[in-house]
């Protein structure tokens, strides 16, 4: 679960004060709003980046636990961008085993590789597993890319529309594809979006223009 | 007619390019071409002696462990320091500083280091004053800024913060994210530039004359011995010299290859392993000493130059006595360095843009191991193939031909410099420009070149310390009648006299030094005016 509270986003000439927010497991919250009103600017900050032009305050819970002292690589929140940024250098396999977590029961090579391949045959995208990012379409990127990020196994997952660049068929069927993939296993998800026709109904919905003050407080 | 006149100024400079780029070629085929001995069957008589010749083979291991070394230890530091730095904000005061720290001639920090850390110097450190190890160092530790230089290029090309981000998004520290996911696709582009950098330690002469070893030399110290003979065994053994020589480079390019076919498995299997690459994590942090160690070294080399060459040492009292001495002769060489640093930096640039103007419009790059040929091969074997062709042509040992030998090498520097920033600049500015009512030519003036002018800039400050630091050429073009900053202050290296030397040292250090300080107080009115691309 994610709890964001008393959230505050503050520029030298505006500022937003968002409500507070819950993201319970399996559920899906849609961040709307006009461009440059910060709702990437938001992800990054509980993702756990540095913010320099903005000034974002507020607390940040997971499962309970206060994360805002945390490094990003501690957190366990995962992002996707609308670039997928798979590893060129690294085909789709071990792009896959980066992202697996290095537990007792994945200390071998051979034990990640197998688990890599599961995770890529549950999507039907076995045969892709000696490629190279360069050798794939969007929409195979943005599938593997997810299933990296699920790899991961985060307990929050973050994406900054990162579906926009592929063609619309394809953008509506691998977001409804990642939707049931992240219900399934029941991650909270905050998904920003400018296609309102993507957002399932059962969604929340977050509009960011409707906190916007003109004035700092 | 102005489609004519249009063709043949784009078939002209198409010439002059393919003069620049083949005369390196042309160079070493001349060094290794046999047809030019009167009797080839002497040369081959001669093969036997040459290969049993004395330390040959301790002198081809120190150049082979030296060319594989430096450039290799150099460009894992310049990594480490590049992974602790650039999202510091100090990065930016570091970056511009760099190409400062770039025209510090080899020679200089090669001397200031033997005078700092040897026996009987500043700080004793226990540093031989000639020794495998004392090379090694000197250019290991030059090297540095200029991988940094080129890390930093190749890092304007590829996502790296995005990468970064994913990386820590995936729970692995910064520094991890740097060595696992960043590193090989870096040293994947960095291949040309460890092979320049190996070139140049296969074949510098002026540094392994004065610090590197002396019973046996390495190997560049013994071609140029017999390059410089005029007996029939030394003109054969300058020939298998020569061809060793390129069969070192080819050797040590296969080396870098196998050490990139590893390492790269290496990060990858460490990457799927999801290692954390602790230690390695750890040792990254030393690197954050390089900068203020190596802006301290720089700034101690000069002082230390400074201050010797007034005599602060010698147990007299300080003086300017050897400056009024030795001005009288340090005048012409200074002079000459001077002029051909200037004349072939501008002709570096000009052919530069050359190349790169006559490529976009071609549309089409070809590889950068064509334009950087110069600095790809053995400096020796090249310049070799070119002292034969002038004394064959009767060349004068003037400025001119001194000034051609440079510009291959100045040409080479310029272009890395400055293709990096031609090419981010999209044509969307001239086009706008030309919906204006401007020319083509009017539009790239006042928009392309204006907007490359801090690069510009830049590139001219190192090709002008490019040139002066020109060793090889200047002595076997110029056959010792064309004295220049660098080949009189190793002749006067060679000897005892340190302050004298300190005189000299200081002023190839400080040539390249006020023309960086000019061009970077040129490209920051520029940069204040306009906020243009460097």
């Amino acid at each position: 679960m994610l709890s964001v509270k008393q959230c505050r986003i503050t520029h030298s000439e505006w500022q937003i004060v968002l409500p507070d927010i819950q993201v319970e497991p399996s559920e899906l919250l849609v961040v709307t709003g006009p461009s440059g009103v910060g709702k990437s600017t938001f992800l990054h900050w509980l993702l756990g980046e540095t913010v320099s032009h903005v000034d974002i305050t507020g607390s940040i819970l997971v499962d309970g636990k206060s994360v805002e002292t945390k490094t990003i690589e501690k957190r366990r929140i995962g992002m996707l961008m609308q670039e997928i940024h798979l590893f060129p250098h690294l085909d789709v396999i071990q792009n896959i085993c980066f992202a697996l977590p290095k537990t007792q029961e994945l200390r071998k090579k051979q034990a990640r590789v197998e688990r890599a391949r599961k995770l890529l045959s549950e999507i039907g995208l076995s045969h892709l597993e000696d490629r190279y990012p360069q050798q794939l379409s969007g929409g195979e990127k943005a599938r593997i890319g997810l299933i990296r990020a699920l790899a991961n196994q985060p307990k929050v997952m973050l994406l900054d529309e990162p579906f926009a660049a592929l063609d619309p068929n394809t953008r509506n069927k691998v977001s409804q594809w990642a939707i049931k993939t992240l219900d399934n296993q029941q991650i909270p998800t905050i998904m920003i979006s400018h296609d309102l026709e993507d957002i399932p109904a059962s969604a929340q919905r977050l509009e960011f223009s409707h906190y916007y003050t003109g004035e700092k407080a | 007619m102005a489609t004519t006149i249009r063709r043949l100024i784009i078939g002209l400079g198409w010439l002059l390019l393919a003069m620049i780029i083949s005369l390196p070629v042309i160079g070493v085929l001349i060094g290794i071409w046999p047809g030019r001995f009167a009797s080839v069957d002497a040369l081959i008589d001669n093969l036997p002696l040459f290969l049993n010749y004395n330390g040959l083979g301790p002198s081809i291991l120190y150049s082979m462990l030296a060319s594989l070394v430096a450039p290799l230890v150099g460009f894992y530091v310049a990594f480490s320091v590049y992974t602790q730095y650039r999202f510091r904000p100090s990065w930016q005061t570091m970056e511009r500083r760099l190409a400062p720290f770039l025209s510090l001639p080899h020679l200089a920090v090669a001397l200031g280091l033997v005078y700092l850390f040897s026996a009987g110097g500043l700080i004793e450190l226990g540093l031989g004053r000639k020794s495998i190890t004392t090379l090694i160092l000197a250019i290991t530790v030059k090297e540095v800024p200029f991988f940094l230089f080129v890390i930093s290029a190749i890092d304007r090309q590829i996502p790296v913060k995005k990468w970064l981000l994913q990386g820590r998004a995936l729970g692995y520290s910064e520094s991890a994210s740097w060595w696992l996911l960043v590193f090989p696709l870096v040293l994947k582009q960095s291949k040309l530039a460890l092979f320049a950098a190996m070139a140049y330690t296969l074949s510098v002469l002026d540094v392994s004359l004065l610090v590197g070893p002396n019973i046996p030399s390495v190997f560049s110290v013994l071609v140029y011995q017999w390059q410089t003979g005029f007996s029939e065994r030394d003109l054969s053994f300058a020939f298998w010299a020569n061809l060793t020589l390129i069969i070192m480079l080819g050797v040590s390019i296969f080396c870098l290859y196998i050490h990139q076919w590893i390492s790269i498995r290496l990060f990858r299997y460490l990457a799927v392993m999801a290692s954390p690459l602790v230690m390695l994590s750890k040792l990254s942090r030393l690197a954050l000493a390089w900068f203020p160690l190596f802006s301290a070294l720089s700034l101690g080399i000069i002082l230390l130059f400074l201050l010797r060459s007034v005599g602060f040492w010698s147990g007299e009292t300080y003086s300017l006595t050897l400056w009024q001495e030795e001005w009288l002769f340090v005048q012409q060489p200074l002079f000459n360095s001077l002029y051909t640093g200037l004349a072939s930096g501008l002709i570096g640039i000009i052919c530069a843009l050359i190349a790169l103007e006559l490529q976009r419009q071609y549309r089409y790059f070809f590889a950068d191991y064509i334009w950087l040929a110069a600095i790809l091969l053995p400096q020796l074997s090249v310049v070799y193939g070119w002292q034969l062709a002038h004394t064959w042509i009767n060349g004068s040992y003037s400025l001119i031909w001194v000034l051609v030998s440079h510009i291959p090498f100045v040409f080479a520097y310029s272009y890395l410099v400055l293709k990096g920033p031609f090419q981010s600049l999209g044509d969307e500015f001239e086009l706008v420009a030309r919906s204006f009512g401007y020319s083509y030519w009017q539009g790239w003036w006042r928009i392309r070149f204006m907007l490359l002018r801090p690069a510009i800039l830049s590139a001219f400050a190192i090709g002008f310390s490019v040139s002066i630091a020109q060793y090889i050429p200047t002595l076997m073009i110029g056959a010792g009648r064309f004295p220049s900053i660098t080949t009189e202050a190793v002749a006067i290296a060679s000897g005892r006299d340190l302050n004298l030397t300190s005189l000299y040292m200081l002023l190839q250090s400080g040539l390249p030094m006020l023309i960086f300080i000019v061009a970077i107080l040129f490209a920051s009115r520029i940069d204040g005016k306009s906020h243009a691309i460097s």
